[in-house]
C-alpha cells in the first residue's frame, strides 16, 4: 500500500473575537495531527462535535489551509499544488445535500460542473459525461433536467457524490454523508458508496459521529477529541477492545436496537472542556473516568503497535514489546 | 402504573395545500399509561410530530384536527377552547423540542424561563418559583444550579440546555411529557446521559413519556410501547419487547435491516434497504400505503390492509407474518 496523504504534526488555529476590546483567543480547532490515508482504504474520522473533524476534512480538501504542519498529497507538498490540481484528486460529499446544490441548475449541470470548472470536453461531452455517472449511482436519466427540489434528501445525496466522481478522483472526503438523511436511505447510500469503493479503488475519508455507520464502512478509524486523534486503529480491532477511555465511553454509548439492554453509563460527567481554554495536559482527563495525577500535567502522544495507537498515559505503560511508550522518544 | 392516562382514537390531522388537501395523519389510536414510556417511531414526515401537536393543540394554522376521542386525564380534549388549554399546556403536559437553541429563549436568563410558566399557573411568587427552579436543575443533574439559574443560553452546551429544557417541562409537575427527538440534536455520549435522566424521572415521578424518534436504539433502550408510524398511519404497534423480537410489518422489518450494527451486521456487506420513495399524502388514500415499495405487495393490498392482533401486538397488513 502507498500513502496517497501524510499529514504530520497538522494544526489550525482561528482568532476568536472575545468582545471589541478584548484580546483576541486563540482556537486550536485541530491541533497536531499526525495522519496517513492509504490507497484503497476507508479512514473514519469519529468523535463529537466540535472536535475538529470538519475542520480537518477542510485541510484535507485544500479547502483550509493548515496553520502549521505539512501535508504531502501522492509525495508533494500541499502547498505547491495548485488548488484544480488536488481538487482532481480529492473530492467532497457534504453533510446536507439541501444546501451544498445550487437550487438554480438543473441536476444535469451541477453534476457536469467540475467539468466546466476544468474546461473538460464540449457542453455535449459534459452532459454525456455526467449522464454516465448520474446512470452508475441510481440516478434515472429523467432527472437530467430538473431542480434539486423536486428530489428527496437520498436522490440529493446521489446527485452529490456523481458531482464527487466525475472528476474521477482518488480520494473522497464524505463529511456526515449520512447525517441528514432517513435510515432507510442511509443504508442505500452506504451500499452505494461500498460499491462504488469495489468498483472503481476509490479512497474515502469518511467523517461520522455514528459509531455503528464507521464500523460498518470503515476499514480504519481516528477517534478525535478537542482537535488531536486519541486513538487510532483498525476497525475490527478497536471495536473488538477499545484502547483509550474516550473510545470506551464512545462504543459504550452506541444505542443497539435491542430492548432489555437499559441505557448505558458513560461515566464521561458532564464537564465538557472550553476549546478556547483547553484543559491542561491529556485533554481528556476532566472526563476521564481513570484520571490520575500524571494526566493532569502531561499531554499523552499517541503510542502502540501499527494496528493500534492510543494517547494515554495507561496505554503507553501497557504497550507490549512492540509498542513504544511516549517517554521513551 | 394500569391507568391510562390518555387515550387517542381516531386521530386525524389535515392540512390544506395550494394542490389538494395533505393527510399528514390519517385515523391513528393509541394510548398512554401513567408512568410508561411509548415511543412514536418513523421516518421525516410520516406524521409522528404532527401527532404530538395535535395533542398539545400546537398545530400550525391551516393544520385542521380531528379525532373520535382524545382524552387526557378523564378531560375530553376535542371540545377543550384555546384558553382552557392554556391552563394544561405546559402544567399537566408539558413538551419538549428537539434543538434546545432554538427553543429557548436567548435574551432572558433560564432562570426567567423556567420560573415563567410556574408562576403563571401556580400563581406562585418569585422565591417559591427560584426554589423549585434550582430543585429541578439540581435535579436533572447540574452543578452549580444557583449559577446556572442567571446565566443565558448561549452560556450552556447543548447537553445543559436539553437538561434546561427537561427542568422546565418538570417545572410545574406534569403528568404527561412530550418528547420531540429530544436527543437528535445532541453528541452520542450525551444522549445516553439524556435518556437515562428521562428513564429514571419517569420511574421517580410516574408520569408518563411520549418519545418520538427516528432512531430504532433509542426505542429499543427507553420504550414500554412502540408505535411505528408510516406515511401518517401506525401500520404497527405493540410492546417494545415483542415489536424487535418479532417484527410482524413489512415495514418494520426493512427498518430493522437497514441499521448497520457492530457485532451483528457485517462490515462492507450490504445493508437491507427499502427501495422507492414514501407515496404522496396528498388527496384520496386507499389500500396499504407501503405496497409500493413492499417485496411482499400483492393486488389485494390495494384495499385497506386488514387489522391483525396477537396479545399486545397488532399491525394493518395481509399477512400474518412478513
Amino acid at each position: 500500500m502507498t500513502a496517497l496523504i501524510e499529514a504530520h504534526d497538522v494544526t489550525r488555529s482561528f482568532e476568536v473575537s472575545a468582545g471589541m476590546f478584548r484580546r483576541k483567543r486563540k482556537l486550536h480547532a485541530v491541533n497536531g495531527i499526525d495522519l496517513t490515508l492509504e490507497k484503497g482504504e476507508v479512514l473514519g474520522i469519529v468523535g463529537e462535535s466540535g472536535c475538529g473533524k470538519s475542520t480537518l476534512a477542510r485541510i484535507l480538501l485544500g479547502l483550509l489551509p493548515p496553520t502549521s504542519g505539512t501535508i504531502r498529497f501522492d509525495g508533494r507538498d500541499l502547498r505547491t499544488l495548485k488548488r484544480r490540481d488536488l481538487a482532481r484528486q480529492v473530492q467532497p460529499v457534504f453533510q446536507d445535500p439541501y444546501s451544498s446544490l445550487n437550487p438554480r441548475r438543473t441536476i444535469a449541470s451541477i453534476v457536469a460542473f467540475p467539468l466546466d470548472v476544468h474546461g473538460i470536453g464540449s457542453s455535449a461531452d459534459r452532459r454525456r459525461e455526467a449522464l454516465k455517472i448520474m446512470d452508475l449511482v441510481g440516478l434515472p436519466a429523467r432527472f437530467a433536467d430538473r431542480h434539486p427540489r423536486e428530489l428527496s434528501g437520498g436522490q440529493r445525496q446521489r446527485v452529490a457524490i456523481a458531482r464527487a466522481l466525475i472528476m474521477k478522483p482518488e480520494i473522497i472526503v464524505c463529511d456526515e454523508p449520512t447525517s441528514a438523511l432517513d435510515v432507510s436511505v442511509q443504508s442505500q447510500i452506504l451500499n452505494l458508496l461500498l460499491e462504488l469503493r469495489n468498483e472503481f479503488g476509490l479512497t474515502y475519508v469518511f467523517i461520522s459521529h455514528n459509531l455503528g455507520v464507521v464500523e460498518h464502512i470503515a476499514t480504519r478509524v481516528a477517534v478525535m477529541y478537542l482537535g488531536r486523534v486519541v486513538e487510532l486503529a483498525e476497525t475490527s480491532a478497536m471495536f473488538a477492545n477499545p484502547r483509550h477511555p474516550y473510545t470506551r465511553a464512545l462504543l459504550s454509548s452506541i444505542l443497539t436496537p435491542v430492548p432489555g439492554l437499559g441505557i448505558p453509563e458513560t461515566g464521561l460527567g458532564l464537564a465538557f472542556p472550553d476549546p478556547l481554554n483547553p484543559p491542561s495536559g491529556c485533554v481528556f482527563h476532566p472526563r476521564c473516568p481513570s484520571a490520575f495525577d500524571a494526566c493532569k500535567c502531561v499531554e499523552p502522544q499517541l503510542a502502540g503497535n501499527g494496528q493500534v495507537r492510543a494517547a494515554c498515559h495507561l496505554e503507553s505503560f501497557n504497550t507490549g514489546p512492540e509498542g513504544t511508550s511516549a517517554y521513551e522518544s | 402504573m394500569a391507568d391510562t392516562l390518555l387515550e387517542v382514537e381516531g386521530l386525524s390531522v389535515d392540512i390544506k395545500t395550494g394542490n389538494g388537501t395533505l393527510h399528514t395523519v390519517r385515523n391513528i389510536s393509541f394510548s398512554v399509561k401513567r408512568g410508561e414510556t411509548l415511543c412514536l417511531v418513523g421516518e421525516s414526515g410520516c406524521g409522528k410530530s404532527m401527532t404530538s401537536l395535535a395533542i398539545m393543540d400546537l398545530l400550525p394554522k391551516g393544520a385542521k384536527r380531528s379525532a373520535r376521542q382524545l382524552v387526557f386525564a378523564g378531560e375530553d380534549l376535542t371540545s377543550k377552547k384555546a384558553d382552557q388549554f392554556n391552563v394544561l399546556r405546559g402544567n399537566r403536559m408539558a413538551m419538549i423540542f428537539q434543538e434546545p437553541m432554538t427553543a429557548l429563549n436567548p435574551a432572558y436568563t433560564i432562570g426567567d424561563q423556567l420560573m415563567e410558566g410556574y408562576r403563571r399557573h401556580k400563581s406562585a411568587g418569585i422565591a417559591e418559583a427560584r426554589d423549585r427552579a434550582v430543585f429541578l436543575l439540581n435535579k436533572v443533574g447540574i452543578a452549580a444550579a444557583d449559577e446556572r439559574f442567571g446565566q443565558y443560553p448561549h452560556q450552556l452546551s447543548g447537553g445543559l440546555r436539553q437538561r434546561v429544557m427537561i427542568a422546565m417541562a418538570l417545572m410545574c409537575g406534569p403528568e404527561l411529557l412530550i418528547a420531540d427527538e429530544p436527543t437528535t440534536a445532541l453528541d452520542v455520549t450525551i444522549q445516553a446521559q439524556i435518556l437515562r435522566l428521562l428513564a429514571e424521572l419517569r420511574e421517580e415521578l410516574g408520569i408518563a413519556i411520549i418519545l418520538i424518534t427516528h432512531d430504532l436504539g433509542v426505542v429499543a433502550r427507553i420504550a414500554d410501547q412502540v408505535a411505528v408510524m408510516y406515511a401518517g398511519e401506525i401500520v404497527e404497534q405493540g410492546r417494545a419487547t415483542d415489536i424487535f423480537s418479532d417484527p410482524r410489518h413489512p415495514y418494520t422489518r426493512g427498518l430493522i435491516d437497514c441499521i448497520p450494527l457492530p457485532g451483528k451486521t457485517t462490515p462492507g456487506r450490504k445493508l437491507g434497504v427499502i427501495p422507492g420513495v414514501v407515496p404522496s399524502l396528498i388527496g384520496e388514500i386507499t389500500g396499504c400505503t407501503f405496497r409500493d415499495r413492499c417485496a411482499h405487495a400483492e393486488a389485494q393490498c390495494r384495499e385497506p390492509p386488514p387489522p391483525r392482533q396477537v396479545p399486545h401486538h397488532s399491525w394493518r397488513c395481509i399477512l400474518e407474518d412478513a
